[in-house]
């Protein structure tokens, strides 16, 4: 696996760096508040077929400039202007949770620059009655059990794996801190901040994809993206997690890929 | 040393099984462990153990701000500072202090302040915390992202708001107004002293500093621990190029007085124990939201009083290790004498904030408390760092009235 390149871009003054490889049509993935380190087996697989865009977002690991991107509509130029500065053209977008988010916002402002869209437990939605679990407040050392349908299960071994010395835990609880920092200045305290009235707006076909075990994006979630958008399906994926892609990688990018060429 | 009299306002009331039975004191505590008949009581009875401080000559009085909890019932500060500013006469009333970030607009701080230096005669002392995590972030929602950036921007507002002769117009990333024109405007010039309420974050130090405030140490973890932090704090504060007046720094201590050691363990034990396993039993989720502490404060390593390690490690400790680690200075007037001292030079503190109603205590306790550690400890501490000047004390006005002593005639003017 891997094998991929970085490209460095600047974005209106905020540098970026971009994973790729593959080859094809261009593919945006948007990673979510959580497995957005490395380059999992997911983005391998859909390389296959697509040229796939995988950057790290302001405000996860080393990347800057959070601090000039203070509202929806700051990000939703942020990611236009990345798109224009990686001269993608209608790249079709994977997003995954608050990437996701993101993704929706993008197609809800200007549809025709963006392809297809594929929303994997996206962030962005409420429901009173089915808010899904508050992950912020879940223990760094306690995460992991919410992350995946199975945790125990040895073939998810390499998912978000413990650390293995006290200065790499330091690191890891860093780096955690810094990303949900990072999603709660755009989702906090209850992530309902429009989009649901926004996503009408959108034009591009969209994939929901929701695993049947993700307490954070309950299925509701997704089905509320579902009934704004025109043209939409909705996928569940049984015995998957919040992390179904990293979880289910053959069956999450078969299920794209075939959306993604119909 | 200015002696000050801390009240936090707890709910005594709690099941004996709390720490084992809920998971919070903070937050989600169920309200349903609430009484309002008790808290009726519980109220008369704290403003009356704060009025009592003041008749028994404490230099100031001290509350705070916190939400959703058990461990403070005082959402609103500015309320028992008002019936203080009219029931007492001589003490700093020492409000630490209103969460600027909770306000909107923030110029509500300033209009209130204002109106309790006002009607106190200019003895307000101006707290501004960030406020806990649980607090803020939690219970109020605050986006702990920008929570801190909110509240400098609120703070300058609040000072402009003070100083500021003429109406102007504010634009800020939080609050925008088109006439910030308080009335009235604070007694005291430019403003009322400032104290800033810390947990220990290099960037407090370095703020406090540069805007010549106090800085208050409010730790549970006792002297010994904070003569750690505190050292800490003078030496930023050398490298900052600073004097090291004692006047600069505040800290909270727990205080036990009795007749004899022993005799302090057989009152006040209990009363300990309440407040450090239920009073401070936070769940570790409410303790720090991402984004409340910076990343350069993380990676500076510092100590968490709330969360779960924390109250594993409390759970465990005895009326010994409460003393002896320094969280409670306990015992016989000479006992107390003693190690105050002591604990005041280590921290090199001028402003001395005293916490002698603690947890489940009941008022004839606190009574007693309040008035040995008057009567007989604090005539010998008062006369530390008497060769400074405290330049951040209130300034009241010489002839000032209290309840039932209204006389307008303008002289004054």
């Amino acid at each position: 696996m891997s094998g991929y390149h970085t490209v460095e871009v600047d974005v209106r003054g905020i540098h970026a760096t971009v994973r790729r490889k593959g080859k094809g049509e261009p593919l945006l993935y948007l990673h979510g508040a959580y497995g957005y380190e490395g380059w999992p087996e997911f983005l391998d697989l859909l390389s296959e077929s697509f040229t796939v865009f995988s950057p790290i977002q302001p405000g996860f690991l080393d990347a800057e400039g959070i601090e000039k991107i203070n509202d929806i509509y700051d990000l939703v130029l942020f990611h236009l202007d990345l798109i224009e500065s990686l001269d993608l053209k209608t790249p079709a977008i994977v997003g995954h949770h608050f990437g996701a988010m993101v993704a929706a916002e993008l197609a809800a402002v200007c549809s025709h620059n963006i392809g297809k869209l594929v929303l994997a437990n996206p962030a962005g939605f409420w429901i009173d009655d089915d808010p899904g679990l508050d992950y912020f407040i879940v223990p760094s050392y306690e995460i992991r059990d919410y992350l995946l349908a199975d945790p125990q299960d040895p073939s998810n071994s390499h998912i978000l794996p413990s650390a293995g010395d006290e200065d790499e835990h330091a690191a890891q609880v860093i780096n955690n801190v810094r990303a949900l920092s990072t999603v709660a200045k755009f989702l906090w305290p209850v992530p309902d901040k429009g989009l649901s009235r926004r996503i009408t707006r959108v034009r591009s076909e969209t994939l929901v994809i929701t695993g049947d075990k993700d307490p954070i994006v309950p299925i509701t979630h997704g089905a509320k993206a579902l009934c704004n958008i025109k043209n939409a399906e909705h996928l569940t994926l049984r015995d998957a997690g919040h992390l179904a892609m990293l979880e289910k990688p053959n069956e999450f990018v078969s299920s794209v890929k075939e959306f993604l060429s119909l | 040393m200015k002696v000050s009299w801390f009240h936090l306002m707890p709910y005594r009331y709690l099941p004996r099984d709390f720490q084992d039975e809920y998971r919070s004191v903070w937050v989600d505590v169920p309200s349903e462990l609430y009484d309002p008949l008790l808290g009726h009581e519980l109220y008369n009875e704290y403003l009356d153990e704060l009025e009592h401080a003041d008749s028994v000559g404490f230099d100031g009085i001290c509350i705070n701000e916190h939400h959703n909890n058990a461990y403070g019932i005082m959402p609103s500060p500015n309320i028992p500072a008002a019936t203080l500013t009219r029931r007492t006469s001589d003490a700093a009333i020492i409000v630490l202090g209103n969460s600027l970030a909770l306000y909107n607009p923030p110029i509500r701080v300033a209009e209130e302040f204002a109106m309790l230096d006002c009607i106190s005669g200019g003895r307000l002392v101006a707290g501004f915390p960030v406020g806990t995590s649980m607090d803020t972030n939690f219970a109020y929602g605050q986006n702990p992202a920008t929570l801190r950036d909110k509240y400098y921007e609120a703070h300058d507002l609040v000072i402009k708001a003070w100083t500021e002769p003429e109406p102007f117009a504010f634009n800020g990333n939080y609050t925008q107004s088109r006439y910030v024109n308080i009335w009235p405007r604070p007694i005291q010039k430019p403003h009322p002293p400032i104290w800033i309420p810390g947990g220990g974050s290099l960037e407090t130090w370095d703020w406090t500093a540069r805007m010549n405030y106090v800085y208050c140490y409010l730790s549970y973890s006792g002297y010994k621990r904070g003569i750690e932090v505190m050292n800490g704090f003078w030496k930023e504060m050398e490298n900052l190029g600073v004097d090291d007046n004692p006047y600069r720094a505040g800290f909270l201590q727990l205080v036990c007085v009795s007749e004899s050691d022993e005799k302090a363990e057989e009152e006040y034990g209990e009363h300990v124990d309440y407040f450090y396993k239920k009073c401070l039993h936070v769940f570790e989720g409410f303790a720090e939201a991402p984004g409340y502490r910076t990343i350069k404060t993380l990676k500076a390593g510092n100590v968490k009083q709330m969360g779960a390690r924390a109250n594993q490690e409390r759970q465990a400790l005895s009326w010994n290790d409460f003393k002896e680690q320094g969280y409670i200075i306990a015992g016989s007037p000479k006992t107390v004498v003693s190690e105050l001292r002591k604990a005041a030079e280590g921290l090199r503190v001028g402003h001395l904030m005293v916490l002698l109603q603690i947890g489940s205590m009941p008022k004839d306790l606190t009574i007693k408390n309040t008035e040995l550690f008057a009567s007989q400890v604090m005539p010998h501490i008062q006369d530390m760092w008497s060769e400074y000047e405290d330049h951040w004390w209130p300034q009241p006005i010489p002839n000032r009235q209290v309840a039932g002593e209204s006389i307008s005639n303008g002289t004054l003017t």
